[in-house]
């Protein structure tokens, strides 16, 4: 029985473990690889070259131009989604009338495919008869319709909004979670003690939220980085790559411009990125769980 | 008035913009759906329309070889949620009910997994079905989907796995269950619940995914949903729209239905687990 | 039937040893009662006899059959749990009727000692219910039931009462203990409750740190503890303690306070003189002296339980507590003397923490 325990539960992880490191450690191994050879555009490998491919990504003014994008859009994604969605869970948090069907609009973007909303989006946003411009000029806020997405500067910041649009049901749910588990009796304690309900906020709900604020932004922070569909769809980096972030222009290199060791380091420096926003975030939940197990303990 | 009243007048009134901004696609979809294709492109453009073509999406499930196309998303979902589950039901359970040695080890790569993006991974998964010889083969996708939804189906399942107690198969074992009886009779049917949600879970992340879908799959009969709708946008001069959007109609709707149903265990599932 | 023998049981989780070297019988038809603070292992051990932890050292035997690597199916033990441990998913008669089930035995039958089970307990209204629908003390009941039903060999006991709420609590522990005398099965029960261990057992084990104080009669340990620990433990208000400088002058006997005063106490041998001793006197053994004599104290809260009234007192330097079933009209602030019977107070050597 000793040894059984032993070995049982390894067996019942072995399988999906297997599975999961050669479909995720082959890819890595492979890339890093292939980062340091001299490819053909048909990914044959053709020796080693050093570090050439990634000296000629730093020398790339695409690379550079796009991962200034990433930086802006990560991160007004982030913040926009953060800032929306905070009010957005402690309205959804409280009792009111329809709160049900309030939930299950603000969530619906979840349930939808990225690459179908942003397929939507781009009918509405069409420059000639979308929606949006109907919508807009029967408002009478403007006499002409817009190209939205004809111009960079304009697709880019529309593609933020959407970004912000269909991470906040991910986000507020984690601020749900976190708020149904703040002690209603500190409400109650610090209503005794004559606190308005921004004070409750500021020196109660803000401070014990913190734990989940963080893992949200952390969160955010690798699935926004990660995205592709929402810019591939609408503008595919464009219109003259002025729309590219990272991960559409090293689509664009590895698959249609075939310049695979280039492709490669970029990933391999994607790779690092995340890995380091993932080590993040493990620190923060393996904090959170010794926290709640030692207040378990007391 | 009633304070409650009033309350819930100024939270939705709070909501609006937002509520209006998440409708609003959906109007599109729809308005479009059924609208004459010759009163797409007008000037100036408008909502009305002269009258409902509801033998649009008939016409689009001809046209762009819709039928198909959901066949090969189901396969794929179908199966690689199989997989994934047949894979994380025993790790979850020995996560939940055993210690071992590295546990915290393999507790810290499911969260690292989690994390892992296919998109930053997606040359070096093509290289790979390539040398497996299985681009253009659908059980690809089965495969990664699979490989990437585990860490998600391990988390949620052994989080709910978590909530039901030792002790009901300790009950068994001293009422003469052997392990695999009380697996059976006692574990299984309170897990079925938990099980089935995760499925959902699993399901809807396989009928979504579009970068996977898009690299492995060169060949249009093997399109996927998302990759059959977006081909039908992406480079095309003649983008027939009120096709396009009959398509993400029948595409979302359902999902989107029991999505909304079930969003709640999701909620629950974070707080006991994944987030918490 | 079957007697329990636990023979030397050792349990370590890692390089943690949890209980060390515990030798308890169990006599067959036996009720015992193993009591002792929260972590004493207490638990551990009736999960080893039930086969739910393994044995780390030494055996357990039931019956006369070694049961070390015996799984808990074929030990022939019923548990009751601390939860109920009631499946959820299955109707009450299907929750009391499950193991029989399992073991394959004709419907009639199951359905005869299910009837039987719930005729004693009173559940048969109930046999239709899903666990979910009945209160805490039904679901307890059944948790009985299911062990009833088995003519299992040996009860084992996981704290089933602490989830009821007082009242109830004492009504099952009378239930609890009427049952075994009518179907006189050998039973361990465990408990962190002293009362509960007092008013039920045959015998009592006080456990601490994964090591046996002692086993004895309800009564034997109460009149003489071994040690500091069984003393403090049993009883409720708990006994004082007094520590003081032993000195022992002809037949008589004193304990020396730090604060000088002078404690009348049993004449142990002369080889304690001026050794550090703790002197333990149970709150009603202390009595009102005459006038005169006794101790000097003075009143600090007087606590009236309706039966008893509970005085905290401050005599030599230390707080007390003495419990009369006189109504005394103490107030706060009062000097009292008070004095004992020398033959119901006990020494314990304070270094060792043994009786004297």
């Amino acid at each position: 029985m000793k040894s059984l325990n032993g070995f049982k539960p390894l067996a019942m992880i072995v399988p999906g473990l297997l599975l999961a490191m050669f479909i995720i450690g082959y890819p890595v191994l492979d890339l890093a690889n292939t980062s340091l050879q001299e490819v053909s555009r048909f990914g044959q490998l053709r020796g080693f070259t050093g570090l050439d491919n990634f000296a000629e990504v730093f020398a790339d003014p695409l690379f550079w131009d796009s991962l200034e994008r990433t930086v802006i859009w990560t991160v007004t994604v982030v913040l926009g989604t953060l800032a929306i969605s905070l009010p957005i869970a402690i309205i959804l948090n409280d009792d009111f009338y329809g709160r049900g069907l309030a939930r299950v609009i603000i969530m619906l973007p979840w349930a939808i495919s990225l690459t179908m909303t942003a397929v939507v989006w781009r009918w509405a946003l069409n420059g000639r008869a979308g929606l949006l411009n109907a919508t807009l000029m029967d408002m009478g806020l403007m006499a002409e319709p817009i190209e939205w997405l004809a111009e960079a500067q304009l697709a880019f910041t529309v593609e933020i909004l959407i970004g912000i649009l269909v991470s906040i049901p991910f986000t507020t749910t984690i601020f749900l979670g976190g708020l149904s588990s703040l002690p209603q009796d500190s409400y109650e304690a610090s209503m005794v003690d004559g606190a308005t309900r921004w004070d409750q906020f500021r020196h109660i709900t803000l401070p014990l939220m913190k734990p989940f604020i963080n893992i949200a932004i952390v969160l955010n922070v690798i699935y926004v980085f990660n995205s592709l569909p929402i810019i591939w769809v609408m503008t595919e980096g464009g219109p003259a790559n002025g729309t590219d972030i990272l991960v559409t222009y090293l689509y664009k290199l590895a698959f249609r411009f075939g310049q695979l060791g280039k492709a490669s380091a970029i990933s391999l420096i994607m790779f690092g990125v995340l890995l380091l926003f993932t080590i993040i975030y493990v620190a923060l939940v393996t904090r959170g769980e010794k926290d709640s197990a030692a207040k378990g303990d007391a | 008035m009633q304070p409650k009243l009033k309350k819930s007048l100024i939270y939705w009134a709070m909501l609006s913009p937002l509520v209006v901004v998440i409708l609003f696609p959906f109007a599109v979809m729809f308005v479009t759906a059924v609208r004459p294709r010759d009163e797409l492109f007008v000037y100036p453009p408008r909502w009305g329309f002269s009258e409902f073509r509801w033998g649009n999406f008939a016409e689009m499930w001809v046209k762009t070889n819709f039928g198909e196309a959901l066949f090969n998303s189901l396969y794929v979902s179908v199966l690689s949620t199989a997989l994934a589950l047949v894979l994380s039901i025993p790790a979850a359970y020995a996560l939940s009910r055993y210690r071992f040695p590295g546990k915290g080890a393999y507790r810290t790569f499911l969260l690292m997994t989690q994390m892992m993006s296919p998109i930053v991974l997606v040359l070096g998964l093509f290289r790979l079905m390539v040398a497996l010889g299985m681009v253009n083969n659908l059980n690809s996708l089965v495969l990664t989907y699979a490989a990437f939804n585990m860490a998600f189906t391990i988390w949620m399942l052994q989080s709910y796995f978590s909530t039901i107690p030792r002790d009901l198969e300790e009950a068994a074992w001293i009422d003469g269950a052997s392990h695999f009886t009380s697996l059976v009779r006692i574990f299984l049917p309170l897990a079925v619940p938990a099980m089935a949600v995760t499925a959902i879970f699993s399901f809807i992340n396989g009928w979504n995914e579009f970068v996977l879908a898009l690299t492995m799959i060169r060949s249009s009969d093997d399109f996927t949903l998302p990759v059959q709708i977006y081909s039908q946008v992406a480079g095309r001069y003649q983008v027939e729209w009120h096709h396009v959007m009959a398509g993400t109609v029948l595409a979302t709707v359902p999902v989107a239905i029991v999505f909304s149903w079930l969003q709640k265990y999701l909620i629950r599932g974070m707080a006991l687990g994944a987030v918490k | 039937m079957a007697s329990v023998k636990i023979r030397n049981v050792e349990k370590s989780f890692g390089a943690l040893k949890v209980i060390h070297g515990v030798n308890i019988d169990v006599e067959d038809h036996e009720f015992v009662v193993l009591v002792g603070p929260s972590g004493c292992g207490k638990s551990t051990l009736l999960r080893m006899i039930a086969g739910l932890e393994t044995i780390s050292g030494g055996e357990i035997v039931i019956g006369d059959k070694v049961v070390n690597n015996v799984p808990p199916r074929d030990r022939d033990i019923a548990m009751v749990f601390q939860n109920y441990a009631l499946y959820p998913h299955m109707s009450i008669f299907d929750n009391m009727g499950f193991s029989l089930k399992l073991r394959k035995r004709p419907k009639p039958e199951i359905e005869a000692k299910v009837m039987e089970a719930a005729d004693i307990l009173n559940l048969q209204p109930y046999l239709d219910r899903s666990p979910a629908q009945l209160s805490g003390g039904q679901r307890q009941r059944v948790a009985m039931g299911r062990a009833l039903v088995r003519d299992a060999q040996v009860f084992l006991f996981d704290e089933p009462l602490s989830n009821l709420d007082a009242k109830l609590r004492v009504v099952m522990r009378t239930e609890i203990k009427a049952l075994h005398q009518r179907l006189k099965t050998t039973s361990v029960y465990v408990t962190h409750d002293q009362i509960e261990a007092m008013t039920m057992a045959d015998r009592i084990v006080v456990m601490n740190a994964g090591r046996v104080e002692q086993i004895g009669a309800p009564l034997e340990l109460y009149d003489s503890p071994a040690n500091l620990f069984v003393a403090g433990f049993l009883g409720s208000p708990s006994m004082n303690f007094i520590k003081g400088r032993f000195r022992r002058e002809g037949d008589q006997a004193h304990l020396l306070c730090d604060d000088g005063t002078a404690l009348p106490v049993p004449a142990a041998s002369t080889a304690w003189n001026d050794k550090t001793v703790v002197l333990g006197v149970r709150p009603e053994h202390l009595n009102l002296a005459a006038d005169g004599q006794g101790i000097a104290a003075t009143v600090d809260v007087v606590e009236p339980t309706g039966a008893n009234i509970e005085v905290f007192v401050e005599l030599a330097g230390e707080r007390v507590c003495a419990v009369f079933s006189e109504r005394h009209p103490f107030r706060p602030g009062e000097k009292i003397a008070l004095g004992w019977d020398i033959d119901k107070v006990h020494l314990f050597d304070a270094a060792t923490g043994r009786r004297i």
